[in-house]
This record gives structure tokens, sequence and C-alpha cells, in this order.
């Protein structure tokens, strides 16, 4: 893929995060902090659907953003056909990786399997 | 001085003392980048523990909701706005917006896009990353 085609695709994630990292950090602050963090309100966001969809969103838009910063930072520091192959699928890697583990939360908090 | 003294690494990429503000905003930028990405791997790790139900949900918030843990998330808070607004700034900066218009080089060689207006955004970002972190210690603290 083209470095300028990856560039917008790590703006659009950054913007469409911010919006929706605000709305998930309002969550929090609709009741008290402590009280918001307590297990019966967690599983009760985890099971309203349209609140596990955004969640499931965050973490795709956070990992893709993330970790694609995490290849630009690590391509700026060194060069060569080998290492910028190996940071790019390392990155991806990790970021499948860390979307599996956060959705494999998400789904079966949402259905109940905790 | 050959190509190889004349790598820094990352001590070159860290340097904040030249090139001014930008610089620091470079550094900060790549900094809140990196700990709110850890931040993030160690939020979805956290957050996992719903899965071992109540009594687990509770022993891992024991670690976190503490005098410590609400220090580092008001760490976290501030990282995020600082990224976050100084980000907003970058993205303008390459959209053309606010780096002024091209002109022909004259000394003393001042580049145009690194004028007042991108200097506020970087104190902007700082000085609301602070407010921010502020905030989030007041309600942490608050209860």
């Amino acid at each position: 893929m083209r470095e300028s085609t990856i560039m917008k695709i790590h703006y659009g994630t950054a913007l469409a995060a911010v919006a929706l990292v605000a709305v998930h950090i309002l969550m929090r602050l609709t009741t008290g902090f402590v009280e918001s963090l307590e297990y019966e309100n967690v599983l009760a966001n985890y099971k309203f659907v349209p609140y596990a969809a955004m969640l499931e969103l965050i973490l795709i838009l956070l990992a893709v953003h993330g970790f694609n910063g995490l290849r630009v930072i690590l391509l700026e520091l060194k060069q060569g056909r080998m290492y910028e192959k190996a940071v790019s699928y390392g990155c991806l890697v990790a970021m499948f990786g860390l979307i599996a583990y956060g959705s494999n939360t998400i789904i079966r908090t949402n259905m109940g399997m905790t | 001085m050959t190509n190889d003294e004349n790598k820094e690494g990352i001590g070159g990429m860290a340097n904040p003392r030249r090139y001014g503000i930008e610089r620091v905003a470079y550094l900060l930028m790549r900094l809140s980048g990196l700990g709110l990405l850890a931040y993030f791997v160690a939020h979805i790790y956290e957050t996992s523990n719903i899965l071992r139900g109540q009594v687990g949900w509770n022993e891992f918030l024991e670690l976190t909701q503490t005098t410590g843990g609400h220090i580092f998330l008001a760490i976290v808070i501030g990282m995020c706005v600082f990224h976050t607004v100084n980000g907003v700034r970058v993205m303008l900066g390459h959209g053309g917006v606010g780096v002024g218009k091209p002109a022909r080089p004259d000394y003393p060689y001042d580049p145009a896009s690194q004028n007042y207006r991108h200097k506020i955004g970087i104190y902007s970002a700082i000085v609301l990353a602070a407010v921010a972190m502020m905030y989030g210690l007041a309600v942490m603290f608050g209860e």
C-alpha cells in the first residue's frame, strides 16, 4: 500500500477515535467515576449492544492507529529492505493479535459468557 | 565526518535542544504515542479481567484504583490530550493550513512553516494537557 494512503488511514482513524473515545470517557462520568467501574455497571455496558459495537470500533481504530504509529517511529530510526518488512509485518501481526484478544473480551462478555 | 559518525540514532531523534519548540513537540508526540500504545495494550488486558467474573474484576480494580493508579491515569490523560491537540495541528500543517505562503528563501532563512500559528498550537496542546490532567485528578480524587 502507498505511504500516502497509509497516512490518510492514520489520520482518519485518529479523528474517528477521538470522537468515540470522548463518548467512552463521558460514559465513565455519567455516574460517579468509582461507581461506573463497579462490576455490574461495566457488565451492563458490555451487554448494551450499541455500546459494545462502539468499543469494538474503538479497539480496531486505536489498534490500527497505534501500531501504524509504532511502525512509523521504528522506520524513522532505521531503514533497510529486510528491517522495513520485519517492522511492517511485525506491527501488522501485533495489531491483529490485539484486536483478536480485545474482541474476545467484548464478544464473550456481551453474550454473557463470564 | 564519515557517514557512521553522522548517525546520532535515537539520541539525535530525542535531542530537544535544537530547532526550538517544534522539536520538543516532535519528541513529545512520539513519547506520548508510545506511552498511549503501551497503556492501550495494558487497558485491553485489564478489561479482559471481566471474563474472570466479579471476584477477578474486583481483584484487578484493587490494583488500579490506588493513589499511584490515579496519578498514572492522570499522566495518561495528559499524554492523550497533548497527542490529540498536537496531532490535529500536524494534520492541519500537512494539509497546508497555517504554514504560510511559498516565498523566495532570503537570509536568515526562517522556515515559513515554523511560524507563530503553529507555535501557539504547540503551547496550547501543552496547556490543555495540563488542564485535563488537573481535571482528571479532581474527578479521581474527588470521590
